[in-house]
């Protein structure tokens, strides 16, 4: 036990910290300006000068670290005169322009000069002159007002890890530049701009828009992109966002941010956004009114079902929708149209991939706990860059690294390449093999752990020679004794596995094999997840063969639970997956489909099959904010409330519930509202007033939800099973289908990019993450740009089996000779387009990667 | 990009330090040679070699005065035009240097040959004016002279 005394007051502490952190612990503020929570100690801006009793000078109390028995005072004359004249050398160069600077008012600087009095500085020179640089997009750098504190250079390197920015030139001259000197061209984080204590660094997005007190609310809320589900706070005026901030101290991010969180947020208030019901005329949407729109509905549904029967249709949920939302879709396809034909995109990877791995290691398997990846010794990646895919978490590896954990990739990750990851990079199409390789060495090294003889008989015939890998992968066999021996070294051990590696032909043997090398080495698992809500459609039932909290729906007790819960009958037999209603609306089987904030024709592999499926229904529904490709096919049009308009919750892939809030208003209906509605004409009465009373009924009938409540969720930890046990053991039997997809060298492969600026189609219509990345290109290697003479910027035709585009060639060192890269976001440049599948038998994932593709220059 | 030599130069240099970053100053020396300035290719160069990120990279080199951040000569004429040599007419010859050669004091001379850094004081003032060139010195300067050095260097 350290004791202290701060301003006379006695402290205890248990361990040795700061003098600032003793201080602070003890509710004593001391003035500071580079130092911050997030960041490492720096000592630079001399402000938190204190007096320490029998040490000569004034002390920085943020890197004096405590002794028993110190006696400190924060506040006396001496030190107020001493931080007047830091502040004054400070002010010397500074332009003391805040009448117009954005950040006056939650300036850290005019704070201090505003307590501390200063009101004349000595210096006569003229000030230091540098225009303020808007070459950027997004950012806006005013070196003028910068006081070199480095939280940003501190921030950009040892926290987010990208080191886009550093400290330029020397002394008076010191400001801070990204390497080109104008356009960051970095991952446009944005947390630069979150630790700048003035307005040196800023976001262009609000500029000269609002002062920060005359902000009318602000909402704490969850992150709408990605599967992480970072907590953000959402400022608002006058009913538009004006800005997106994360919040110091929360679970999930911890104050940080990704771009799409940050700067993604103006999907929200676009032009473009639908206002009025469309019904399609004489071949045209025309606009309605909701009561003809919803009498339509209700009608040609009715309709539908009593010629066609109810298994003529089908629904399409939405993993951006909340958990109520999607709740009140399935309960309103299971009871008012009594088909179980219901399914979402995420059938195209985590949905059966959460299945496999869930049946091997019991549920829960993959509901890892985010931030425990940065206390892990060793993290294996494979099947997709994380930093790119679910931004938050790719932190979490980086700091695993920074730790001194080993970060252990197949195939090349670029946002890990500084993180020095021991890398093996198997030629096209030979994971499998380099899987099964990684699977026998260890089972020599380790041997079987024999807790799970259903598996371990599995891997018995297994015996792939290390010999071969060279020949088979093109693996060197010292880069593969490294892997493998810090693999088995490994105490705590994560597997963060992406869609790559399930969207891959074998994709199921593959989950196995990386199974059971976590089963070996005993090792958690993580799944990246792509959007928001992901798992939480999953738990709500939005599935073809899962009731709410994955109650088979073919097991005749737990239908009659949901029977009596809904007090109705139910249909027994599962129902489509989408790809099998994109199928059967091709054959003619399916005659409508509901589709609820989803965009099948862009987002399922195969567009144009997609397209004619869905041409081919004598009715489609869709709901959603924009008109998006697939709403413009359809026969009626429901505008539906965003993220941002609406109560509710997600549910991130830790499985953690979170609240999100309504934060604008808007004139509109929810989209449980809206199918309420429909089922009510319908003569299936839902009578919800608002979110929490369906998630009160989700609560009732979802044994994975039992006792939680908004409430509960609010204080945080809301990791389900809330309070009780997970319901399905691991398995007696696991299936799997061995196969992996042919080689032919000197040919090119289509590969999905997952790019960290953009998501779905829903980023295409936030005009900032358009500025940052505007365009689709296709990425080559540079042997095959040389191949193809081709060079950065050449547009070139890519063509495959299903359809052809022309775009630009951008040549990037990571990317793999046999690959080419496209992004799936950007209209009628979609990879999707170009791409047929197969589907695997066991996880009914699409298999993406046997699709070869042939690129031509275009000449202008 | 680099040659193969100067990648197992730079190569060479790292394994005379604990960390990437410290190697940094020798290979960005190596970097300048190569480049014949600190070009953002250079930079990136560095960075690609050492592994250390290329913004961090211009940040260290920027902080040092006498790296070459701007495109210069293939020789570096330094002349002093502090007391001494100014006393002894080096003024004239800044003005011969730029009627001959046109180099103009921080320039470089349209043919890429030469750049010229006016100096203060290189300890010659009993032999002034003097100056450098890349690293010889020559003193007891005139523009007859200074003619026949530069000849040396082509």
């Amino acid at each position: 036990m350290i004791t202290v005394t701060i301003n006379g007051k006695e402290i205890k502490l248990e361990k040795a910290v700061t003098v600032l952190e003793a201080a602070r612990s003890a509710g004593i503020k001391i003035p500071t300006l580079c130092w911050h929570e997030q960041l490492e100690k720096y000592g630079g801006c001399r402000l938190c000068l204190v007096e320490v009793e029998k040490m000569p000078r004034l002390q920085t109390a943020c890197t004096l670290m405590v002794a028993d028995g110190m006696i400190i005072r924060t506040e006396t004359d001496t030190i107020a005169e001493v931080r007047r004249g830091v502040l004054e050398f400070l002010l010397i160069n500074h332009p003391l322009d805040c009448p117009y600077c954005d950040k006056a008012g939650e300036c850290e600087l005019q704070d201090l000069v505003e307590k501390y009095g200063l009101t004349k500085g000595r210096f006569r020179e003229q000030k230091r002159k540098v225009p303020e640089a808007l070459e950027d997009p997004v950012l806006v750098r005013n070196m003028e007002r910068c006081i070199v504190c480095t939280r940003c250079v501190r921030m950009c390197e040892g926290v987010q890890g990208a080191s886009a920015i550093s400290v330029i030139n020397r002394g008076g001259h010191s400001h801070i530049e990204p390497f080109s000197g104008g356009r960051f061209d970095c991952e446009y984080c944005g947390n630069c701009v979150s630790v700048c204590p003035v307005g040196a660094i800023m976001s262009r997005l609000h500029r000269h828009s609002y002062r920060p007190w005359q902000l009318g609310s602000e909402t704490k809320t969850v992150c709408p992109y990605c599967g992480v589900g970072c907590t953000v706070v959402v400022q608002v005026r006058d009913d538009i966002i004006k800005r997106v901030v994360p919040k110091l101290g929360t679970v999930v991010n911890n104050g940080l941010l990704c771009s799409r969180g940050r700067f993604g947020y103006e999907f929200v208030g676009n032009k473009e956004r639908l206002t009025t019901p469309l019904i399609r005329k004489n071949g045209l949407l025309e606009p309605s009114t909701w009561e003809e729109a919803i009498r339509l509905i209700a009608s040609r549904l009715s309709e539908i079902k009593d010629k066609h029967g109810s298994n003529a249709i089908a629904g399409i949920a939405s993993p951006r929708c909340t958990n109520e939302d999607n709740y009140v879709f399935q309960k309103f396809m299971r009871v008012a149209v009594g088909t179980n034909n219901i399914d979402s995109t995420a059938r195209t990877g985590f949905a059966g991939a959460q299945g496999f791995i869930e049946n091997i290691f019991g549920q829960g398997a993959t509901g890892n706990i985010i931030s425990g990846l940065a206390n892990s010794d060793a993290v294996f990646v494979i099947g997709g860059d994380p930093t790119t895919i679910n931004p938050i978490l790719g932190l979490q590896i980086r700091a695993c690294s920074r730790r001194g954990g080993n970060i252990l990739t197949v195939g090349h990750m670029k946002g890990l390449r500084y993180y020095t990851p021991l890398e093996l990079r198997p030629s096209v199409n030979t994971e499998i093999a380099l899987l099964e390789g990684i699977v026998s060495a260890l089972m020599k090294k380790k041997g079987p752990p024999g807790s799970h003889p259903v598996l371990e008989a599995r891997l018995k015939d297994l015996n792939a020679q290390e010999a071969d890998l060279p020949r088979i992968c093109g693996i060197q066999g010292k880069d593969f004794s490294r892997f493998i021996d810090t693999l088995a070294e490994a105490a705590t051990p994560s597997f963060v596995i992406g869609k790559d590696m399930i969207q891959s032909k074998g994709g199921s043997y593959g989950l196995f094999l990386v199974s059971a090398i976590n089963y070996i080495v005993n090792g958690r698992i993580y799944l990246l997840s792509e959007r928001a809500n992901e798992q939480g459609l999953l738990d709500m039932g939005c599935a073809p063969d899962l009731f709410p909290g994955y109650r088979p729906i073919t097991y005749p007790e737990f239908r009659k639970r949901y029977e009596n819960a809904w007090k109705t009958g139910l249909p027994d037999k599962p129902g489509l997956t989408i790809f099998e209603m994109m199928e059967a609306a091709k054959a003619g089987a399916l005659k409508c489909i509901y589709v609820m904030g989803e965009n099948p024709v862009f987002n399922l592999p195969h567009t144009k099959d997609v397209e004619a499926g869905l041409k081919n229904l004598s009715f489609l529904v869709v709901q959603d904010i924009f008109l998006t490709e697939t709403a413009k096919m359809a026969d009626v049009v429901l505008p539906a409330l965003s993220w941002a308009e609406k109560d509710g919750t997600f549910t991130n892939m830790e499985r953690r519930i979170q609240l999100v809030k309504k934060a604008v208003h808007r004139e509109g209906m929810e989209d449980w509202k809206i199918l309420s509605e429909i089922s009510s004409n319908m003569g299936v009465r839902m009578n919800y007033s608002d979110a929490e009373e369906i998630f009160g009924e989700i609560c009732r009938v979802s044994p994975l939800h039992r006792d939680l409540n908004y409430e509960e969720i609010e204080k945080g930890d809301a990791i389900y099973p809330y309070k009780g046990e997970p319901l399905r053991g691991s398995t007696d039997e696991i299936h799997i289908e061995k196969s992996a997809g042919r080689e032919e060298r000197g040919k090119l492969y289509l590969r999905v990019e997952r790019p960290l600026f953009h998501s779905g189609t829903l980023s295409r219509k936030a005009p900032a993450l358009v500025n940052i990345c505007p365009e689709a290109v296709a990425r080559i290697s540079p042997a095959t740009a040389a191949a193809l003479s081709l060079k950065d910027g050449d547009i070139v035709r890519a063509s495959s089996k299903t359809g052809a585009l022309e775009l630009p060639v951008a040549v990037d060192e990571a990317i793999d000779d046999s690959a080419v890269m496209l992004s799936n976001n950007f209209q009628g440049k979609g990879a999707f387009s170009l791409m047929e599948y197969e589907i695997d038998p066991v996880t009914k994932a699409p298999c993406l990667d046997s699709n070869q593709i042939i690129l031509e220059k275009v000449n202008r | 990009m680099f040659r193969e030599t100067a990648i197992k130069e730079i190569e060479a240099i790292r394994e005379q330090y604990p960390t990437a970053r410290a190697a940094l100053l020798p290979a960005i020396y190596v970097a300048q040679r190569e480049f014949g300035w600190l070009s953002p290719e250079a930079y990136e160069s560095v960075s690609s070699v050492l592994g250390v990120p290329r913004a961090t990279v211009r940040g260290v080199a920027t902080f040092y005065a006498m790296y070459k951040h701007r495109p210069m000569g293939r020789h570096l004429v330094q002349l002093c035009t502090n007391v001494s040599c100014m006393i002894l007419g080096a003024e004239k010859l800044v003005d011969f240097l730029k009627n001959r050669y046109g180099l103009e004091a921080g320039g470089m001379s349209s043919d890429g040959r030469f750049s010229l850094v006016i100096m203060e004081c290189i300890g010659a003032c009993g032999t002034a004016p003097a100056m450098l060139v890349n690293n010889d010195f020559y003193e007891n300067l005139t523009e007859k002279y200074i003619e026949e050095i530069l000849e040396k260097y082509r």
